[in-house]
């Protein structure tokens, strides 16, 4: 199917024709946080901010908070159930290129070994409307990942600036279909295409920022034990976790009961490797030291993700350094941690 | 130590989901030591208690519903299946209440998870166990699994100590193997009482005293991370190469499966990849993360 395009003043309308068949998320304010939330029929004033949400969109699939299961407590005996899961189909609207590929990234994760139940029938019933970005932060740095802010690679239907209008790429036969279920899709003329051409190559020139990550896994390992290095790297660093739980591509999780009288249920909710409770065992703590828990971060995403599942946890999305108190910054850190490494 | 095959164990998921726990009922429960207790336990499902299998040194996630839901080998042999055992030392909030419970509540279950000691690896070699404290758990498992095989296997020697004779766990198994001929026993305390008659001394220390030879042998060792950093020298001395020298770790976990993030050695997660790994594959990391 030839691309197509929409004008930025009928997106309303064609979120619209979407409702009916999906439930339909956006880019949003929350009391001021940005983050992806259900449409309410009409707001489309994210168009207006050329900036991205601070919380990911990972909590669509992997919420903050989820129940795994209840269970009622009836003298002796224990009765377990599962959430309803109604299986509606579901639609993500404006997510970036680098959000969109750090899904593919936690997907090998909630596929390993056993799949996640949760997480995965979500994935499967929704459908990605990728956003190109126009005015990447001084602080992205996806063209080092090899990503770029108008990559279609990981949504079904993506969406570039032509000034008044979007282009509209079908990426998928998913996404394909979505062009079919609105009238409000014009065909895109050549005009069209070399417009959203140019945006992407002046857009691409935009990310300034970065990372060098040529034989990162091997320098990463010959850095592992020079203690004096994470030390210094992990000086600043509050041990707050805000970088991994607004990383796009972080996922790990406690899991946890409540239980009012003889009613419970048992929930998981994001946790962070920069909290010294994440890996306390009752005698021993092996990640007791802050610079042991920074090291774990910065390696787990450039060194064993990468050994497990050939791809570096990163995307270059810049949160961690955009939204960390302390400014924090990962580029700088292993900048340092790469002159050492040559220095020997 | 191959990642775990876990094709033939999706049969016992629950409802379809990995999370979900199999309710079991407690049988017995054993005093060990003063803050130490073994459970054994059954499937309330006829059918899963007829089907369940499971390999030496893996594990379960144990939940009290309500409480919370925490990981324990299974210290029970394969060979002996007419129930399970585990053993909780009481430390937290879960090992507090499961400890709370009496023969006959219901707990959850959902496992077997993890790799398992490799029999075939072990078989027509001379053994030699090396655990303390209440660690002996997962290699209890294999020992009564290697007993009840006996012809597969040639010399197998025992070294186990804990603090205390007051902290020495599963003594009826400690009695029994110290009858058995064809198996050679050392118990150490580190520091005996008034009616203490057998050895004293770190576990590292006997091993040294024991000196069992490396020639087609392996060691499996097992307990608190400080007797394990410094048993692995020992062994280094007495000619033990790191892919002779087998372990199964504890740390930290929730899912189990991989997942949620906490019990990794480097790449490796001690729930999916382990919880048995020879010490070739974790040396690199082990003296600064373990």
């Amino acid at each position: 199917m030839a691309n197509k395009k929409i004008n930025k003043k009928n997106i309303a309308k064609l979120l619209g024709d979407w409702s009916k068949e999906f439930e339909l998320f956006i880019p949003s304010k929350d009391e001021g946080i940005a983050k992806f939330a259900k449409w309410d029929g009409k707001d489309t004033s994210f168009l207006d901010w050329h900036r991205n949400t601070i919380v990911p969109p990972k909590a669509i699939f992997f919420p903050p908070v989820e129940e795994m299961f209840s269970f009622q407590k009836d003298k002796q005996s224990y009765h377990i159930e599962l959430p309803s899961s109604d299986g509606q189909k579901q639609l993500i609207f404006g997510i970036r290129p680098y959000d969109a590929n750090a899904l593919t990234i936690l997907d090998k994760t909630f596929k390993d070994t056993y799949e996640d139940p949760y997480y995965l029938p979500k994935r499967k019933n929704t459908v990605l409307v990728g956003l190109g970005c126009t005015k990447p932060y001084d602080s992205c740095f996806c063209t080092s990942l090899g990503g770029s802010p108008t990559d279609s690679a990981n949504v079904d239907l993506m969406l570039t600036d032509i000034g008044d209008e979007f282009l509209v790429e079908g990426v998928t036969d998913k996404g394909r279909e979505l062009m079919s279920m609105s009238s409000e899709l014009e065909e895109a003329t050549e005009a069209d295409e070399t417009r959203a051409k140019e945006t992407k190559e002046a857009t691409y020139q935009k990310v300034t920022r970065q990372l060098d990550t040529k034989d990162i896994e091997e320098k990463l390992l010959s850095s592992f034990e020079i203690q004096d290095l994470w030390e210094e790297i992990a000086a600043k660093c509050i041990s707050c976790g805000i970088c991994t739980l607004l990383c796009p591509t972080c996922y790990c999780f406690d899991i946890n009961d409540e239980l009012i009288k003889d009613r419970g249920t048992r929930f998981r909710s994001w946790d962070s490797c920069s909290f010294p409770v994440y890996t306390k065992m009752p005698m021993e703590n092996p990640r007791i030291e802050k610079w042991r828990r920074v090291r774990n971060k910065v390696c787990h995403k450039y060194e064993f993700y990468p050994m497990n599942f050939d791809v570096i946890a990163c995307t270059g999305c810049g949160r961690c350094v955009r939204q960390c108190p302390v400014n924090w910054d990962i580029t700088q850190t292993l900048e340092k941690m790469q002159a050492k490494v040559q220095s020997g | 130590m191959a990642i775990a095959d876990i094709s033939d164990r999706r049969r016992y998921l629950a409802q379809g989901n990995v999370y979900l726990p199999h309710i079991a009922i407690i049988e017995k429960i054993i005093d060990e030591t003063p803050g130490v207790r073994t459970f054994h336990f059954n499937f309330k499902d006829e059918k899963l208690r007829e089907e369940f299998t499971f390999d030496s040194g893996q594990f379960g996630e144990y939940s009290v519903l309500g409480i919370g839901e925490a990981p324990f080998c299974i210290s029970s042999s394969p060979t002996r299946r007419d129930h399970l055992e585990f053993t909780a030392q009481r430390v937290g909030r879960l090992t507090n209440a499961l400890h709370r419970l009496s023969v006959g509540a219901e707990i959850g279950f959902r496992g077997p998870y993890g790799n398992s000691f490799p029999l075939d690896f072990l078989e027509g070699k001379n053994l030699v166990f090396v655990g303390g404290g209440i660690a002996l758990a997962p290699l209890r498992s294999l020992i009564w699994n290697v007993i009840d095989n006996r012809d597969k296997y040639k010399n197998i020697d025992i070294i186990y100590g804990a603090r205390s004779p007051a902290d020495l766990c599963f003594k009826y198994d400690l009695d029994a193997w110290d009858k058995d001929k064809s198996v050679s026993m050392a118990t150490t305390v580190d520091k005996g009482d008034e009616s203490w008659t057998g050895r004293e001394g770190f576990v590292p220390q006997v091993l040294e005293q024991v000196a069992p030879s490396p020639d087609n042998a392996v060691a499996i060792v097992c307990g608190p991370p400080i007797m394990i950093r410094f048993t692995f020298p020992v062994l280094g001395k007495l000619g033990f190469t790191p892919e002779q020298i087998i372990t199964t770790l504890e740390k930290r976990m929730k899912c189990g499966i991989g997942k949620c993030g906490r019990c990794n050695i480097g790449n490796l997660y001690v729930c999916r990849d382990g919880p048995v790994f020879t010490y070739a594959q974790i040396k690199n990391f082990i003296s600064s993360e373990y």
